[in-house]
C-alpha cells in the first residue's frame, strides 16, 4: 500500500493550530521542566539570582505532607466524579434518546451548565449550599436543614463531596451529548430483533446498548478522568481549599486537589520552582493513568 | 496615482500626530475592594486633569485570590503596576529589587509614618486603619454592658456570657460575628494573630514578635492569647465562623444580628452601604489577663512605586496629589472613608468607626500592627488551618495551644 505524500496545502491548514499547540503548550512545558530544576521565585527579592539547584524541588515535595494529601484526595475526588458523571449522563442520554416531547429542549438545557465557567459555578453552588439550603429547610419547617454543623462545606469530608456535586453539574450535559452520539448510531433493527424475541429493557441495556458505545465510553472515561484531576475552578471558587484537616499530625487545607496545590505552591509561597516541579510530576503520573486507562478501553472496544 | 497622493498624507499625519503627544498611562493596583468605586472615580477625575490615564486595579476579599498573588502574575508576566500596595516588612522583602527610593518626597514631613527601610523611605502611607472589638453600643446598652470596663480576659468572659443569656430578648443570634475559614482566614492569622504579637506592649516594642520569629515561644502569653480565641469561637455564629463569607460576617453585625464584630474600620463603607446606623465603636482586645487599654492602630499600607515604570514623574505626581489637592483629600477622606495619614489634612471621616480610631489614636492608646513581619506563607500555610481546625472543634484549646507552640517553634533556622 503507498503512503499519501502530505501536499504543501495540508501543512498550510494544520500551521495555525499547531502554532498555537507548540507556543501555549510545548514551549511552556519544556521551560516549565527547565525551571523546575532552579530556584525560580516569583518575586523581585534582593539577592535573587537564577540558578540550578539539582533534585532539591523534588526532594521537598517528598518532605511536605500537603502534597501527597492533594494526590489522595485528588484520586479519590477523580474516582467519585467519574462515576456520578458517567452515571448521570448515561442516564440522561437514555431519557433525551427516548420520543419525549421537547426532547431538544432538554438537550440543550441539560448542556447549559458546561457553558458557565467553573469559577461562576463554584461560587453560585456556594451560596446554594451555604444560604440557599438554610433558608429553603427553615421555610420548610427543616431545622436541622438550618443547623451549621449539617452544612456540606463545613466539613472536608462532605466538601469533597459537594465538589463532586458541583462537578457532575459542570460536566454531565456535555458527557451527555456523546452517549446520545453513541446511543443514536445503534442500529434500531437489532433493539427491534431484540423486543421482539422477548429480552426485558434491562437485558437490552446490558447486551446491545453498553456494547456497541464502547467506543464513546473509552472517550467519556478519558474526558472525565483528565478533567477530573485537573479540577481548579470549582475548588478555588467552592471550597477555596475547604476547611482543614489533621494529616500525619499536621493542619492542612482539607479540600485542595493537586493544581491548587501547585498553584498554592508558586504564588502564595514564593516558589514558582518548587510548583513547576510538583506540575512536572502532576503531568507524569496523569500521563501514566490515562495512557493505562485507554489502552484497557481500546482493548474491549466493539467493532461493528 | 490619485489615491496614493491623498492616502499617505493622511497616514502620516495620523502617524506624526500619534507619535507627537504619546499617550501617559500609569496603573494602580491595590488589595482595599471597599474603597474601589471611590478611587476609580478619583482617578478618572485626576486622569483628566492631568492628560494621564489612570487604570485602577483593586484585588482581595477572599484569600484565593489576593494582592500579593496578582503582583508575583503580574511580575512573571512583565506586566508589573506602575504603582501598587505593599502591607509591611516581608511584602516590601519580596519587591524590595524593584521598588523606586521616595526619599525627599514633600508628603514625607506631612507625615508620622512613611515606610522606611534602612533611612530610606520607600512607602508612601494610604491610610490610618484600626481595629479592636466593633460593638453595637445599643445592645451593649439593652444588656447592661458598659463597653469601657472591657479590655481584659475576665471581662469579657462576663459580657459574654450575660449577652448570650439575653440573646432572644436582645434579638441577635450570637454575641459576636466572627470568621475562620480557610476563605476568610486573614481574620484569625492575620488580624487576631496580632493580639498575640502587641496587645498589651508599647506602641513599636518588637520584642513578642522577635521572639516568635527566633522561634521562642512565651508559654503564658500564649495561653491567655488561647482563652482569648476560644472566648472568640465559643461565642460566634457558627454558620459564619465555620462557612460564612466577608459580606456574612459583617452583614451580621449591620443588621443587627451580632454584638460584636471582629474586623476594623475598613468596613465603615459597607457600614454605610447597609444602613447601619446604631451606635457603633470599638473596645480593646481582652487577650490577656491584665487590662490592655488600646486597639491596634497603624498605617498597615503603604503604595510604592515601580522602579522599572515608564512614567515615573506622574506616579509621584498621583501620590502627592492626593496629599496636597483638594480633590484628593476629598476622595482619601469623604468618599473612602479613610482616616488620613498625613497632618495638614483638616477633614475628618464620617464613619463612626474611623472616628473611633482617632479617639484612640488621639489619646495614645494604641498598640503595633507587627502581623505582617511573618510571611504570608507562614501565615497562610501553617496557621491559618490551625485557627481553622479550632474553629471547627476538630482539636480543642490544649491542641491548639500544641500547634501554635510547634509552628512558630519551626521557624528556628
Amino acid at each position: 500500500m503507498r503512503k499519501a505524500k502530505h501536499p504543501a496545502i495540508f501543512w498550510l491548514f494544520l500551521a495555525p493550530v499547531l502554532f498555537a499547540f507548540v507556543v501555549v503548550i510545548v514551549i511552556p512545558f519544556v521551560l516549565g521542566a527547565y525551571y523546575s530544576f532552579t530556584n525560580w521565585s516569583a518575586t523581585a527579592r534582593v539577592g535573587d539570582a537564577l540558578k540550578l539547584v539539582g533534585l532539591a524541588n523534588y526532594a521537598g515535595i517528598l518532605r511536605d505532607p500537603s502534597f501527597t494529601y492533594s494526590f489522595i484526595i485528588t484520586v479519590v475526588y477523580t474516582l467519585l466524579n467519574m462515576i456520578a458523571i458517567n452515571i448521570v449522563s448515561f442516564g440522561l442520554a437514555m431519557l433525551v434518546t427516548q420520543k419525549l416531547f421537547g426532547r431538544n429542549v432538554y438537550r440543550a438545557g441539560f448542556f447549559v451548565p458546561n457553558l458557565i465557567g467553573g469559577l461562576i459555578l463554584g461560587y453560585v453552588w456556594q451560596f446554594i449550599f451555604d444560604n440557599a439550603v438554610p433558608s429553603l429547610g427553615t421555610f420548610l419547617g427543616f431545622a436541622s436543614w438550618a443547623d451549621p454543623a449539617n452544612l456540606l462545606l463545613a466539613h472536608n469530608t462532605t466538601a469533597l463531596l459537594a465538589m463532586v456535586v458541583v462537578g457532575t453539574w459542570q460536566y454531565a450535559g456535555y458527557i451527555m451529548v456523546i452517549y446520545v452520539a453513541a446511543i443514536e448510531t445503534i442500529p434500531q433493527e437489532l433493539i427491534e430483533a431484540a423486543q421482539i424475541d422477548g429480552a426485558s429493557t434491562f437485558r437490552r441495556l446490558r447486551s446491545i446498548t453498553l456494547p456497541m458505545i464502547r467506543q464513546a465510553l473509552t472517550v467519556t472515561l478519558f474526558i472525565t478522568l483528565v478533567n477530573s484531576f485537573k479540577q481548579f475552578d470549582v475548588n478555588v471558587s467552592l471550597t477555596g481549599g475547604g476547611p482543614s484537616a489533621m494529616f500525619l499530625g499536621q493542619p492542612i487545607y482539607g479540600t485542595q486537589l493537586l493544581a491548587m496545590n501547585i498553584y498554592n505552591q508558586g504564588l502564595k509561597s514564593d516558589d514558582m520552582a518548587g510548583g513547576q516541579a510538583r506540575a512536572v510530576v502532576f503531568f507524569l503520573v496523569l500521563v501514566i493513568i490515562s495512557v493505562i486507562e485507554v489502552s484497557v478501553n481500546k482493548k474491549k472496544e466493539v467493532e461493528l | 496615482m490619485k489615491y496614493f497622493k491623498v492616502f499617505v498624507p493622511i497616514l502620516l499625519a495620523v502617524f506624526l500626530g500619534a507619535c507627537a503627544r504619546p499617550p501617559q498611562h500609569i496603573t494602580l493596583e491595590q488589595n482595599k475592594p471597599e474603597i474601589d468605586a471611590a478611587l476609580k472615580a478619583y482617578a478618572g477625575v485626576w486622569s483628566t486633569a492631568n492628560k494621564v490615564t489612570v487604570t485602577v486595579k483593586s484585588v482581595g476579599g477572599s484569600s484565593g485570590i489576593d494582592l500579593g498573588t496578582q503582583l508575583k502574575a503580574d511580575f512573571a508576566a512583565g506586566d508589573m503596576p506602575d504603582i501598587f500596595a505593599i502591607s509591611g516588612l516581608e511584602d516590601y522583602k519580596q519587591w524590595a529589587n524593584i521598588t523606586l527610593d521616595l526619599t525627599g518626597e514633600k508628603w514625607i514631613n506631612d507625615t508620622a509614618v512613611p515606610f522606611k527601610v534602612d533611612g530610606k523611605v520607600y512607602g508612601f502611607p494610604v491610610a490610618v486603619e484600626g481595629w479592636g472589638l466593633a460593638y453595637n453600643a445599643d445592645i451593649l446598652k439593652k444588656a447592661g454592658v458598659d463597653p469601657l470596663t472591657l479590655d481584659n480576659y475576665a471581662a469579657y468572659k462576663a459580657a459574654f456570657e450575660k449577652i448570650n443569656g439575653m440573646k432572644a430578648a436582645l434579638g441577635i443570634k450570637s454575641v459576636v460575628s466572627m470568621a475562620a475559614s480557610i476563605d476568610m482566614s486573614w481574620v484569625t492569622r492575620d488580624h487576631d494573630l496580632n493580639a498575640l504579637l502587641s496587645n498589651g506592649l508599647s506602641y513599636g516594642d518588637m520584642s513578642a514578635t522577635n521572639d516568635l520569629l527566633a522561634g521562642t515561644v512565651d508559654a503564658k502569653r500564649l495561653s491567655e492569647y488561647a482563652d482569648w480565641v476560644e472566648l472568640m469561637f465559643k461565642y460566634a455564629d457558627k454558620a459564619v465562623l465555620t462557612t460564612g463569607n466577608y459580606d456574612a460576617q459583617v452583614g451580621a453585625f449591620a443588621s443587627g444580628k451580632a454584638a460584636f464584630l471582629h474586623q476594623g474600620n475598613w468596613v465603615d463603607p459597607n457600614m454605610a452601604q447597609a444602613k447601619a446606623t446604631f451606635a457603633m465603636a470599638f473596645a480593646p482586645y481582652g487577650s490577656s489577663s491584665q487590662p490592655t487599654d488600646g486597639i491596634f492602630v497603624s498605617a498597615p499600607s503603604f503604595y510604592v512605586i515601580n522602579k522599572n515604570s515608564k512614567n515615573i514623574p506622574a506616579a509621584k505626581k498621583f501620590l502627592t496629589d492626593l496629599v496636597y489637592t483638594d480633590a484628593g483629600n476629598k476622595y482619601m477622606v469623604v468618599d473612602a472613608l479613610m482616616i488620613p495619614a498625613y497632618k495638614n489634612v483638616t477633614l475628618s471621616p464620617t464613619g463612626q468607626l474611623s472616628k473611633s480610631v482617632q479617639a484612640w489614636a488621639a489619646a495614645g492608646k494604641i498598640y503595633s500592627w507587627n502581623q505582617y513581619n511573618f510571611t504570608q506563607e507562614f501565615r497562610e500555610k501553617t496557621l491559618a488551618p490551625i485557627y481553622n481546625q479550632f474553629a471547627t472543634g476538630a482539636v480543642n484549646k490544649a491542641r491548639f495551644i500544641d500547634l501554635m507552640t510547634k509552628a512558630f517553634e519551626g521557624l528556628k533556622k
